[in-house]
């Protein structure tokens, strides 16, 4: 393999060094200088958190060959400050708010310094065409379209400088002041290690074989041929858990590496390490398992039926967990009613795609803790959890947090850290993996899709008399936090609405397809779309305004929920008057309405996208009178 | 993940040339590497392993870029986003600026290639239908016994399906020709499932050109992909928009012919309302541009009436 040379300047250095052909320039960026602040958010030119520039041109690293910098002058995020301070860019986005978990920030920051660089006076709108390569999956992108606009303005002395500042506690008081993030600065200068920018000397980098078959017998595994191949380190499978395997968050359904059989598509196998990631990756291909496929269930209605394919010994009903909730006698209720509506609601299977893959850092330190480092959303459970997997005492297991560049719940399961710890006690060497994008969206939990039956009767004043929800989740192949989401998904399934008569029913599913775990309203968000989408036909069927018949429904101040809490005060009702009036809602049944709905579009509504703000410019349109 | 034993960057045709020969059957060439880096992943090609990569983006003579009254010449290697702030293009190439902005977003126009664009052939190839609509011709050439040969090929020929073209392994395309439409009125329109780094579902460039009274059309061209195998001209409605004066009948008529010739593999039906909707007000915007504010006010009176 001819090594390439290349001599370029990075940040105002020069460098010069040998390069494998096949690296990009982000990996050189990153593992050879180790400039970090690039990040990698998906390798294929998707998200931005990559972006540096090149002879002063802003381009996504990972889509540039590294032979490509021959000769060139990069700047990356390190580069834009001078020793250690922040430019005027970095400062707004620290007064704005404008990082979260701070992945995509120096991402941002380099898109919006060449956006400011294109045009110091950019309007917003152009500031937001500019920055169209780059997505934030927590800030929703105004707090960065805000800080942009800060930046553009200090620069050009529309603002005065101490704009940037913190602003005076109001009273000596921080709540109800602005305060500015105290990790802020280490997101907007790129200084912030997440785990898969940490190194260790001496590291191995980890690759999973991975299972090509939703439900399959393993008949056999082969590692020989892998291990012996020059450079490998090291190789895992089930065999190298020493303690008792299993790991959930509720149930500890599964092994760190598949044990006898696997479940779905994308589950670990086995792994190898090596010092070269290509090498490791190289010798997947090596390891030969021989799998018995099995008949496999995708559906969760069909998993509950007799006779379909078992996922798990220990529940030959496939049922992970079943809710049920009782209150007074709905069949009653329904017959007491003047309309019973029913109707069926689903949702789908969500990904969380929080712009930092997953990755962990774990070794064997001096006094021989397994430490692993990791942006796990749940370190205390894992490390009971690990305890036991490994068979260590729990004063011989550390967990440490890295940064989390995003989590939204997808990171509470303890999916690839018990592979790093039997990697790092087999190998003695520090280990680390890094997931590829497409690993994180094939393996990692996610959204609960749901099948919502729902049957309702009405007064036909509006008043519910009686609700039966039944909701089925596919929780796919392993636990996870199904159980904790069906608990609450029953728990609000019947909405905050007092009706005297209830039935619930909430069950997780074991199915072939992707594991569902934890996943922001954690099982909320599933039933609450179906009761409000009920409730909307029911207003319809009853000539009802839709605001109206939540009115008379709402739980008020000394309500007692479906799972008697008393509730001592309410905010449902001024939670509907600011919504109604904020929306300019156009009061009535929705069959009320015409051809045309006044409350569309006019102040506040986003328009369409749409693209060519610089075309404006260039035909004299100023959009310094934008900026203005 | 693309995976190769050497990376070469020729910086002239012959050294290029010298190279594919050389490294014959096992080698690839890579231009902004912006479709090839993606392309060997997880889910589509999964690990390549290609020998020799040849990078061809630094041979000046891909770079080029010409325009004159009549033709424009364009290196293979040149960057979409020239498309959008070069001015001299900008006029020659009155819908491409339209199409660059809707195209990947400002960092990867900067390395994606026009030539690349060109020979990835894809259906919803952005770049494909305005040039298209500009009778654009490809410049091909390979060593053959000892010397540089050259064929130019029509872009409408040159494509044959999905992901083929006529180019022969030893060729390299190296430029693109097409005629200079300044003064001609331009648009592009395009639907993704976001406003940036989509491929698009439909895309259409139109390209005309008004008569001295304003009131016909002197030229009409029209491209359109993403409905069929190839990107492809709508020769029949250009005809018929040629033959009579714009009125908001004819331009409701025309808008419609193009809706039979939805073929694609998925999402017809949806396809089809896109094509009239785009038709519409493609054609309406590049009047309006063709017209540079000066439209007749029974003209414009009508391009409202088509809107509303």
């Amino acid at each position: 393999m001819p090594e390439l040379r290349i001599e370029a300047t990075v940040n105002g250095r020069k460098v010069a060094r040998a390069a494998k052909p096949h690296l990009r320039l982000l990996d050189f960026l990153r593992d050879d200088l180790g400039y970090t602040g690039a990040k990698e958010g998906c390798g294929a030119g998707e998200c931005g958190t990559c972006s540096v520039f090149v002879d002063g041109v802003l381009l996504k690293s990972c889509l540039v060959p590294v032979a490509k910098a021959q000769g060139t002058t990069i700047e990356t995020v390190e580069g834009l400050g001078h020793a250690g301070g922040l430019t005027v860019l970095q400062q707004a986005f620290h007064k704005a708010g404008a990082s979260q978990c701070g992945y995509c920030i120096p991402g941002m920051v380099m898109a919006a310094t060449a956006a400011l660089r294109a045009n110091p006076l950019a309007s917003r709108e152009e500031i937001k065409e500019r920055l169209g390569g780059n997505i934030c999956r927590c800030t929703g992108y105004q707090k960065i379209f805000d800080a942009v606009e800060l930046a553009r303005d200090v620069r050009n002395g529309r603002r005065p400088a101490s704009a940037l500042a913190e602003e005076d506690p109001v009273d000596g008081a921080f709540i109800g002041a602005s305060v500015r993030r105290l990790d802020a600065p280490s997101k907007v200068s790129g200084a912030l290690k997440y785990a898969g920018d940490m190194v260790m000397p001496h590291m191995l980098h980890l690759a999973v074989l991975r299972s090509p078959h939703a439900h399959a017998r393993i008949v056999s595994i082969d590692t020989s041929e892998a291990e012996a191949v020059s450079g490998v380190e090291g190789v895992i499978t089930a065999v190298d858990v020493p303690g008792i395997d299993g790991f959930g968050v509720f149930v500890h359904d599964q092994p760190i590496m598949a044990r006898g059989k696997v479940r779905y598509v994308g589950e670990q196998v086995a792994a190898v390490a090596s010092e070269d990631p290509l090498v490791a990756r190289r010798a997947l291909a090596r390891i030969k398992v021989v799998y018995e496929t099995l008949p496999a269930v995708f559906d969760a209605h069909e998993a509950m039926r007799p006779g379909a394919p078992v996922l798990h010994d220990y529940a030959p009903d496939n049922i992970v967990k079943h809710i049920p909730i009782r209150v007074g006698d709905v069949e009653k209720g329904f017959a007491e009613s003047d309309l019973i509506v029913e109707e069926i609601y689903s949702t789908q299977q969500v990904e969380h795609a929080y712009l930092e893959p997953e990755a962990g850092l774990a070794y064997v330190d001096h006094d021989g803790v397994v430490t692993i480092v990791s942006p796990s959303q749940n370190i205390t459970h894992h490390r009971h959890m690990l305890s036991r997997i490994i068979a260590q005492p729990i004063s011989k297991v550390r967990f440490i947090m890295s940064p989390v560049g995003g989590g939204f719940g997808g990171k509470e399961d303890m999916v690839y850290q018990g592979m790093l710890a039997l990697m790092a006690m087999k190998t003695r060497r520090p280990v680390r993996l890094v997931f590829t994008r497409e690993e994180s969206i094939i393996t990692t939990a996610k959204r609960h899709p749901s099948h919502t039956t729902y049957k309702m009767g009405l007064m036909r004043d509006g008043r519910i008399r009686a609700a039966a929800i039944k909701l089925v989740s596919d929780g796919g192949a392993y636990g996870m936090s199904t159980e904790g989401v069906m608990r609450k998904a029953a728990i609000l399934a019947a909405g905050p609405y007092s009706i005297p008569n209830v039935k619930i029913d909430t069950y997780g599913v074991y199915t072939n397809n992707t594991p569902s775990g934890a996943f922001r309203s954690f099982g909320a968000l599933q039933s609450q779309f179906a009761t409000e989408t009920h409730l909307d036909i029911c207003a319809e069927k009853l000539g009802l305004d839709p605001f109206a018949i939540r009115r008379i429904n709402a739980m008020r101040d000394g309500a007692v929920t479906h799972t008697k809490q008393t509730l001592k005060s309410v905010s449902m009702l001024r939670a509907l008057d600011a919504t109604e009036q904020v929306s300019r809602w156009e009061t009535g049944a929705p069959t009320s309405r015409g051809d045309v709905r006044r409350d569309l579009a006019g102040e506040g509504t986003r328009p369409p996208c749409t693209l060519g703000t610089r075309f404006a410019n260039s035909a004299g349109k100023d959009s310094e009178s934008e900026v203005a | 993940m693309l995976i190769c034993d050497e990376y070469l960057t020729p910086t002239s045709l012959e050294e290029a040339f010298a190279a594919m020969a050389c490294h014959r059957g096992e080698c690839r060439i890579v231009a902004g590497a912006t479709d090839l880096l993606p392309w060997a992943r997880e889910g589509r090609a999964g690990d390549v392993e290609i020998p020799t990569l040849i990078d061809v983006s630094k041979i000046p003579e891909l770079h080029e870029r010409r325009a004159d009254g009549k033709r424009v010449r364009l290196g293979a290697a040149t960057p979409i986003q020239r498309f959008l702030d070069d001015p001299a293009l900008a006029a020659a190439l009155p819908a491409m600026p339209r199409c660059a902005v809707w195209f990947a977003d400002d960092q990867i126009r900067e390395s994606a290639t026009i030539g690349g664009n060109i020979v990835n052939a894809s259906p919803a190839g952005d770049g494909i239908p305005p040039l298209m609509a500009h009778d654009a011709v490809v410049e091909l050439a390979a060593r053959r016994n000892g010397s540089i040969v050259r064929r130019k090929v029509p872009l409408v020929q040159f494509i044959t399906g999905p992901g083929t073209t006529t180019l022969a392994p030893d060729e390299l395309l190296v430029a693109i020709e097409c005629d200079a439409l300044a003064g001609y009125g331009g648009s592009f329109e395009k639907v993704g499932h976001r406003r940036s780094l989509v491929i698009s579902i439909v895309c259409l460039a139109v390209l005309v050109q008004l008569d001295g009274a304003g009131r016909g059309f002197e030229d009409v061209r029209l491209a359109i992909g993403g409905i069929g195998p190839v990107p492809r001209r709508l020769t029949a409605v250009e005809s018929f928009l040629g033959q009579g004066a714009v009125t908001a009948a004819r331009l409701e008529q025309a808008a419609a012919m193009p809706v039979e010739l939805v073929a694609s593999r998925t999402r017809q039906a949806y396809r089809r309302d896109i094509v009239r909707g785009f038709m519409l007000r493609g054609l309406i915007d590049a009047v309006r541009a063709a017209g540079g504010g000066t439209l007749t006010p029974d003209l414009a009176r009508d391009l409202e009436a088509v809107y509303a």
